[in-house]
């Protein structure tokens, strides 16, 4: 099988497995062969990690069945990884476009709307700022789209997940 | 013996735990109190006598000073202790202990109301020939008055809160045109956070650093310097990593600026810890602000002068005489990194769920100031701080390797937090060279730079097998999910925390295309 992957700083490396064993493995890494050990410390995502002879406390946080944190030597690697057949599947899928739920990222307070209906919005476009651990965080679109829906007014106090504005796919042509 | 037999720990967290870690050192019985998200917390936990005071919003919990009053006086504690944040800075609670003939164990009111006001603190500064940055000495009520103020003074300025503090509204304002967002979202703020939505404007000093004194005073007119930290390396106006002393100043800085400092702290009649922080910029420092309360960042100072800041502000507090600190000299050099439940990858959004899996970093010069246990839950409720590390060395190069080891052995499963940041960060060159300003680490997360790593394994490379390796050993051992929804978490945490599970909590959302923070206009 093989896995790409893709890093914060916007590298990619590709990946193939040879062999997997019990706590082992040998892997192809961008054309050159690797040994790796790896066990499991606590099955909540801590790692010994053993790489041709080098040695690492590994961890990792797990946001979707793809998209991982990986902390090691004390810093974190924000990294997205997709094997073969997600990544064909993904490829079709990002050929729609796509309809987008705004939803509170935990309890708080709109404090402020900064979209109307029918405003079209481009990945990364601000769409209200809530008010949550004492900072105001804004909430932004990630795939852009036209303002369908408002649900919710300034002020208003939301819990987490709560949706909270609701974009319709932009129209082609 | 200490002169204070029971002290009310009026605080949550982190500092709750650092005042209990002092009181029982000195044989003080201990009483926490405790909002309902707390029942397990370490605070509670360890205290000699606990109390609940209500419901998870800090408004009916820890602000109460009717109920923190009412439980002091049936627990019969002699002293109040109220950390940093929440009452640390509230005048009433300082009058309702004295009325009930309880030590507050902090500045006396006068001190706390005249530096708590941007206004009449730079007044008494200016009559106390402390140097100040040129700017209003009425606050600006509206958008007019603020453009107008600008006006004079001249672009760039900055606004902030007439009752401000902690970094909550201020807003830096390049230009006429962006005054109207920044007053109305930094007077907003403001009106939230204080009840007071008035600004102040004044002339933003070029790349200042942030370098500030610790005093402390006691009862009987004695008051002193225990040296300078810098704290240019913040985001947000929220210090990030912190240290003692501060080099790199010019000649005669370091003198100059405690005795500024001792002179604004006795200008109100200053005792107890508190900290007088200055802007410094090409020689010069001027007078930001006086912080009336023992700050996050106290313990460098504690590692490098070998004293207890807690422990002073309780014998200060009973009526004691403080022993001579006239004469200590720093001794090498400490440096703090501040963790925060955040993820620096989706715009440093805060990271809710269970700590599940914990590895605090051991070995000489290593101190951890935390609350953090396996299995506590980070809460909306929480402060965004978990935990705080201290490394000290004989000098500032050991320390700051000290520090980039300490990290490399910490791990905090089930959060993200904001401690690999701090790795980068320790490992560019203007932190090595001391020349860091305020705004670096915004610039530095602007550039989206590559960390210049001392370590010479290609970690990424590193980081990407280790993710491929995980994937394949989730096929056959999949993680115990503690922190996955609806297993056990209480109601606080988990309405917030499947979506931060969800896809929206995207680390290329962040990086790629970049979204500013919110505060971006600070720069």
């Amino acid at each position: 099988m093989k896995y790409f992957l893709t890093l914060a700083s916007g590298r990619e490396v590709e990946l193939e497995v040879l062999e997997q064993g019990s706590g082992s493995a040998r892997l192809r890494v961008d054309g050159r062969s690797v040994s790796a050990e790896f066990l499991d410390v606590d099955r909540l995502g801590q790692y010994a990690v053993g790489i041709d002879g080098r040695s690492y406390a590994a961890s990792i946080e797990q946001r979707t069945d793809t998209d991982l944190i990986v902390t090691l030597a004390g810093e974190s690697f924000a990294v997205r990884a997709v094997d073969e057949r997600e990544r064909a599947a993904g490829e079709l899928a990002a050929s729609r476009p796509k309809a987008e739920t705004i939803m509170a990222s935990m309890p708080g307070i709109v404090v402020g709307i900064q979209v109307d209906i029918g405003q079209t919005l481009a990945p990364g476009d601000a769409v209200l700022v809530l008010e949550a651990m004492k900072m105001q965080n804004e909430i932004c679109s990630e795939h852009g789209g036209v303002v369908q829906e408002i649900l919710i007014a300034e002020g208003e106090s939301v819990a987490g997940n709560q949706v909270l504005v609701k974009l319709a796919p932009i129209e082609e042509g | 013996m200490a002169s204070l037999k029971k002290v009310l720990i009026a605080n949550r967290g982190e500092i709750a735990l650092r005042i209990l870690r002092t009181c029982r050192e000195m044989g003080i019985e201990t009483v926490a109190v405790y909002s309902e998200a707390d029942r397990e917390a370490l605070h509670v936990r360890f205290a000699n006598e606990a109390y609940l005071l209500g419901g998870p919003a800090p408004a009916d919990s820890y602000l109460r000073i009717d109920k923190i009053i009412e439980i002091a006086k049936a627990c019969g504690a002699d002293g109040v202790h109220p950390g940093f944040g929440f009452l640390a800075e509230n005048a009433e609670l300082v009058a309702a202990c004295e009325a009930e003939n309880i030590a507050f164990i902090g500045p006396p009111v006068r001190a706390m109301e005249v530096m708590g006001d941007k206004l009449a603190s730079r007044q008494a500064m200016i009559a106390a020939g402390v140097p100040v940055v040129p700017g209003t000495t009425d606050p600006a009520q509206d958008v007019a008055a603020a453009l107008a103020a600008a006006e004079q003074i001249g672009y760039p300025v900055m606004l902030k809160a007439s009752a401000g503090g902690g970094g909550k509204g201020i807003r830096l304002v390049q230009a006429p045109e962006d005054m109207e967002t920044a007053f109305t979202m930094a007077s907003g703020e403001a009106q939230n956070a204080f009840g007071d939505g008035r600004m102040y404007v004044e002339k933003m000093v070029t790349e200042p650093r942030h370098i500030e004194v610790q005093v402390v005073g006691d009862q009987h007119g004695n008051l002193y310097a225990i040296g300078t930290r810098e704290c240019s390396i913040q985001r947000r106006h929220q210090k990030v990593i912190e240290e003692a002393p501060a080099v790199n100043l010019a000649d005669g800085v370091t003198e100059r600026i405690q005795e500024a400092a001792v002179a604004a702290a006795r200008a109100v009649e200053y005792f107890s810890a508190g900290t007088v922080e200055f802007l410094y910029s090409r020689g010069e420092f001027y007078f930001l602000e006086m912080n009336t309360r023992l700050q996050v960042e106290h313990p460098v100072t504690e590692e490098v002068f070998g004293v207890d800041l807690v422990e002073l502000m309780i014998r200060a507090a009973g009526g004691e005489e403080l022993p001579d600190l006239s004469q200590l000299e720093p001794r090498g050099h400490a440096i703090e990194v501040r963790i925060n439940a955040e993820d620096p990858a989706n715009n440093f959004m805060p990271s809710l769920g269970r700590i599940s899996g914990l590895r605090m970093p051991f070995g000489p010069g290593a101190r951890v100031d935390g609350a953090i246990y396996h299995g506590m839950e980070i809460t909306p409720y929480s402060d965004a701080m978990i935990a705080k590390l201290i490394a000290s060395g004989a000098d500032r190069e050991q320390a700051r390797r000290r520090m980039m080891r300490m990290l490399q052995e910490l791990h905090i499963g089930g959060v993200t937090t904001s401690a690999g940041l701090a790795m980068q960060i320790l490992q560019t060159e203007e932190f090595v060279e001391v020349r860091a300003d305020t705004n670096f680490v915004e610039r530095y997360l602007e550039e989206n730079r590559t960390p210049q790593r001392e370590f010479a394994d290609d970690l990424e490379e590193v980081a990407a097998i280790v993710a491929t390796l995980h994937r394949l050993h989730q096929g056959v051992a999949p993680m115990r999910r503690e922190s996955g929804g609806g297993d056990g978490l209480t109601p606080w945490v988990s309405v917030g925390r499947g979506r931060v599970l969800s896809g929206r909590a995207n680390p290329w959302a962040a990086v790629g295309r970049g979204r500013a923070p919110l505060d971006r206009t600070n720069r």
